[in-house]
């Protein structure tokens, strides 16, 4: 299976998932849990941004979260 | 990368019901006292410093052939400040300083029993790179919009990049829309040093773009999906290594997913992660990371789990093939695994300061992918360690 094809499937699985998936109407009220600093997706952009470096420097892949920014000498 | 955050919430104070009450109001657009929703500038001005410390093990003597077996150690420090703009903008200057010494695999050759084994690069290599980054936001009743230009500079590698990123609410605020694209300008100017390098000059130019949706599920669960798609064209190659002839073109696909559940009885929260990534050259990976955000009386605690496995380029190979048309022995072009193992811990003093301080162990071994391939002598373990400071004020 090439890339490309492997890269469908994981679409196709994704976007499936999401429509299998029940939400219920949650009043702004009844959000109090979903604003704890656990629930957030990520800890903080400037830990995530630092990371992030470490990771793609280090690793062949990048990206998933957000537009690629400039690079760096690191290796 | 460019944020597409959600706003930092504040740290639970030492009430339960309190806290309870707080949060319930903070999501009611009149109460949006902290830069804790999309939809509203920071209340507070914002000065943070970090510092982290980047520490790789030294390669296994046994898999050296020549050159030291200390790898790279790197000193990062992150200053910023960020402040509301009036009633609907907020701006951010964010400054960080990298300072790395050591030494990286000049190339892999074949060792006397007819292993492979690494050249180091030798023990002098020192750099510095500064990055500066500015961003302005604009927030209104649904969403918000950044555009951030920052700059990287750095003895032999230069860069400039511009991004722009939106995301806005549904009406019922339960689904939120992200998008983000940015532009890049890298410019290397490889310097001369123990190893040689026969380039002098050479560009590379990246676009990207991301959108992505995340949806209340119920009142205790959040989830979202993604896609990144970036195109690089210019100079790919690593100036540092001796075999090292990749293709000018590099176009990467990721796709992501993340679940947050919050577990009422316990105070916690469970935080996963995935990440689908493909590339033109052949590479593709899998990357799952879970945390468990537990909250205790004035900090949260989140211990996680990363895996991550990749599959190798299609040039790569453990000793460069010199005569194909693109070749690399660059060990994270490999096939291999590798587990991350760290805790986050946050800590409130009071309204006004915050501490945070996370440690992490990054270990990688070509046994532990789920890929097949030849295992690279070179793969990288390291330490990292950071600690934080926060200050706000009005």
């Amino acid at each position: 299976m090439t890339a490309q094809w492997r890269m469908y499937l994981a679409m196709a699985l994704m976007v499936s998932m999401w429509g299998c998936g029940t939400t219920e109407v949650v009043a702004p009220f009844e959000r109090g849990h979903l604003a704890e600093q656990g629930m957030q997706w990520q800890s903080s952009s400037r830990n995530e941004k630092l990371k992030g470096h470490v990771y793609t420097s280090k690793e062949a892949s990048s990206g998933g979260t957000g537009a690629a920014g400039g690079g760096c000498g690191c290796n | 990368m460019v944020a597409t955050e959600q706003r930092r919430r504040p740290l639970p104070s030492s009430s339960p019901l309190i806290r309870r009450l707080s949060q319930s109001l903070l999501v009611l657009p009149a109460y949006q006292a902290l830069p804790s929703v999309a939809d509203a500038p920071p209340a507070f001005t914002e000065v943070g410093l970090r510092y982290t410390r980047y520490s790789e093990d030294s390669i296994d003597r046994d898999a050296v052939i020549f050159g030291a077996t200390d790898r790279y150690d790197i000193d990062i420090t992150q200053l910023w400040i960020e402040a509301p703009v009036g009633a609907s903008w907020s701006v951010a200057l964010d400054v960080q300083n990298d300072y790395q010494t050591g030494a990286s695999p000049w190339f892999v050759g074949a060792q006397q029993n007819g292993e492979p084994g690494v050249i180091m690069s030798g023990a002098s290599i020192q750099d510095n790179r500064v990055e500066v980054g500015v961003t302005t936001r604009y927030f209104w009743a649904d969403g918000n919009a950044g555009l951030s230009v920052s700059h990287s500079d750095e003895d032999d590698y230069e860069a400039l990049a511009l991004a722009l990123d939106a995301s806005w609410n549904t009406a019922d605020d339960a689904r939120t829309w992200t998008a983000s694209v940015s532009s890049s300008r890298d410019t290397l100017n490889p310097t001369q040093g123990v190893i040689p390098v026969f380039i002098s000059e050479a560009d590379l130019d990246t676009q990207s773009g991301y959108f992505g949706v995340s949806q209340i599920l119920s009142r205790t669960a959040i989830a979202r999906i993604g896609v990144n798609y970036t195109y690089s064209e210019g100079y790919l190659s690593d100036p540092y290594k001796l075999r090292d002839q990749r293709p000018d073109t590099h176009e990467r696909i990721a796709l992501s997913a993340g679940y947050r559940h919050f577990f009422i009885d316990r105070d916690a929260a469970l935080q996963v992660d995935y990440r689908y990534y493909a590339d033109s050259w052949g590479t593709d990976s899998h990357t799952l990371e879970l945390g468990w955000a537990q909250n205790l009386s004035r900090s949260l605690i989140t211990p996680y789990l990363r895996y991550y496995s990749q599959r190798e380029a299609d040039f790569f190979s453990v000793i460069a093939d010199t005569s194909a048309l693109d070749y690399a022995d660059d060990y994270r072009l490999s096939s291999y695994g590798a587990v991350t193992i760290g805790a986050r811990w946050a800590i409130a003093v009071n309204g006004a300061w915050s501490l945070e301080f996370e440690a992490e162990r990054y270990m990688s071994d070509a046994s532990w992918g789920l890929f097949g391939g030849d295992s690279a002598p070179a793969l990288v373990d390291f330490w990292r360690g950071t600690v934080g400071v926060t200050w706000r004020f009005d």
